[in-house]
């Protein structure tokens, strides 16, 4: 089954058209990567596959649920990671998560189960009782997404999740996310080409809201007779693509 | 858990955790009851010193029965600047997008926003209250519990709209410049609210705009609510509850129609 889906997905602000055509396709349990330069349409997406912004025209789905006419089932299954963090800071990691299970209802004896289950996930039992305001940046990243995944969601969007970590820091959250991997679907933006290279099953390159190229890293290779993820993406971005 | 429930949880931890709102909610407005006080005393001594048979023109502003319900008023205010700054600094970041991708829905960020405060703020009150009777003990005042007690009921309408003026400000304006703003209506509702000065005595303009806005009718319902003066309670009482009611609607249209914008 497809865990997401867009066909031919428009957003236009005013006169500027942030996607354009969008056809998308991920499967269930991959971990997809979206590049892409700045402006080129990565959050933009994940905003309408999330139902944070609607689009202009197309269709988008998740686990084949509408984005728009069936929002609130689309919003069960999601699980967002925000570039900004997104934690509520005088609250500790505990509480943090305890509260987002809350508001999706969890009972109690559930709720005490996952936050116990994703604490072990994402080794926070050092931090679980301090507040989120006292921890490092890649401490409150890795709460960040433990609070996008404790909702149980099938398909989780990392809006560049290690944005502004240091290299350890950044290696921690790689490791968490490949423990992920087929659990769950992952769609991850990223500018950092090693991360997509070491965590994604497949890639797509986004230039000016439009999906320029998609697959493998080695299919993307083949695609533009480049070595590595940096060169190919460097020459699909300049319009070197064959 | 209900979403409501969960989200008013969240925001009672973090306002409670914030030792500024301590401060300004519960210690600002004690410190002022307690200066007040003072500066009476220091208003009675001077006149017990007037020679037989002279009238004196000390204000009766600052004797702890006015000051009560008056300073309880003054407290609220700071619980608008809280509700404010807890929306806006949620709204600026990344925190509110994330929930607006979760099952919550704008009645429960509304109600969450809302009733922590609403509590906090009943809260407030009685400990003002309560610090008023101590200190009319001391002094000897008489101070009706009973009236204390209605005083609390009295003013639930103005709790529920500092909190809807809180919401609507946060909603607004950014955690930069919501903070000044609600600093303009403070020093309004305590100066146009007759706190500090007998607006009855002025007249002109600045008593015909004492009366068109809702803070003195608070302060005076709570005022007359402490004398148990049912008579002149209604009025008042009236007109702060149709600033609540209208502030609230207007708090709830304008959250939604920016959660709205917010999602296009």
């Amino acid at each position: 089954m497809l865990a997401v889906e867009t066909k031919k997905l428009v957003k236009k602000y005013k006169t500027k058209t942030a996607v354009n055509c969008l056809d998308l396709k991920v499967n269930e349990g991959e971990i997809y990567a979206l590049l892409g330069v700045n402006g080129a349409g990565k959050t933009t997406t994940i905003r309408m596959l999330t139902c944070l912004s609607s689009p202009t025209d197309g269709e988008c789905f998740v686990c084949v649920k509408n984005c728009v006419s069936e929002s609130s089932e689309v919003k069960k299954l999601t699980g967002i990671s925000p570039q900004d963090t997104a934690v509520a800071e005088n609250l500790t990691v505990t509480e943090n998560l305890q509260f987002i299970c809350g508001v999706y209802e969890f009972p109690p004896e559930k709720t005490n189960e996952s936050v116990d289950k994703i604490i072990k996930l994402f080794s926070l039992e050092e931090y679980k009782n301090a507040r989120a305001k006292t921890l490092s940046g890649g401490w409150k990243r890795k709460l960040s997404i433990a609070m996008a995944l404790i909702g149980e969601p099938k398909v989780l969007f990392l809006d560049e999740p290690t944005l502004g970590l240091d290299v350890l820091a950044r290696r921690e959250l790689w490791k968490v996310i490949e423990k992920l991997k087929s659990k769950i679907t992952i769609i991850l933006t990223t500018h950092y080409m090693e991360e997509a290279e070491q965590l994604s099953d497949r890639i797509g390159i986004m230039i000016n809201g439009e999906l320029k190229a998609e697959g493998t890293l080695s299919e993307l290779e083949a695609k533009t007779c480049e070595q590595g993820l940096e060169n190919v993406f460097v020459k699909i971005a300049e319009g070197g693509e064959e | 858990m209900s979403k409501t429930t969960a989200f008013s949880q969240r925001n009672l931890k973090e306002l409670i955790r914030d030792p500024l709102s301590y401060l300004f909610c519960l210690g600002f407005p004690l410190v002022m009851l307690i200066v007040m006080t003072l500066v009476n005393n220091g208003i009675e001594s001077s006149t017990a010193e007037l020679p037989p048979g002279a009238v004196s023109a000390a204000p009766t502003i600052f004797q702890i029965d006015k000051l009560a319900g008056g300073i309880a008023v003054f407290g609220l205010t700071f619980l608008m600047l809280f509700t404010c700054l807890t929306v806006a600094k949620d709204r600026s970041g990344a925190f509110l997008m994330r929930l607006y991708a979760t099952p919550m829905r704008s009645g429960s960020f509304i109600a969450g926003y809302m009733l922590p405060t609403f509590v906090l703020g009943i809260i407030q009150i009685i400990i003002t209250l309560a610090a008023s009777l101590v200190i009319a003990l001391v002094k000897g005042v008489d101070l009706n519990v009973g009236g204390l007690a209605l005083s609390v009921v009295i003013l639930i309408p103005t709790v529920i709209m500092f909190i809807a003026l809180g919401v609507l400000f946060g909603t607004l304006f950014s955690d930069k410049s919501a903070p000044g703003l609600c600093s303009i209506v403070i020093s309004l509702a305590s100066f146009l609210g007759g706190i500090w000065f007998d607006a009855d005595s002025t007249g002109g303009f600045l008593k015909k705009l004492c009366d068109v806005l809702p803070f003195i009718h608070s302060v005076k319902a709570a005022r007359f609510a402490c004398a148990l003066d049912f008579e002149n309670i209604p009025s008042h009482l009236l007109i702060s509850t149709a600033y609540a009611a209208v502030l609230t609607a207007l708090s709830i249209i304008v959250f939604k129609s920016k959660m709205k914008a917010d999602l296009q």
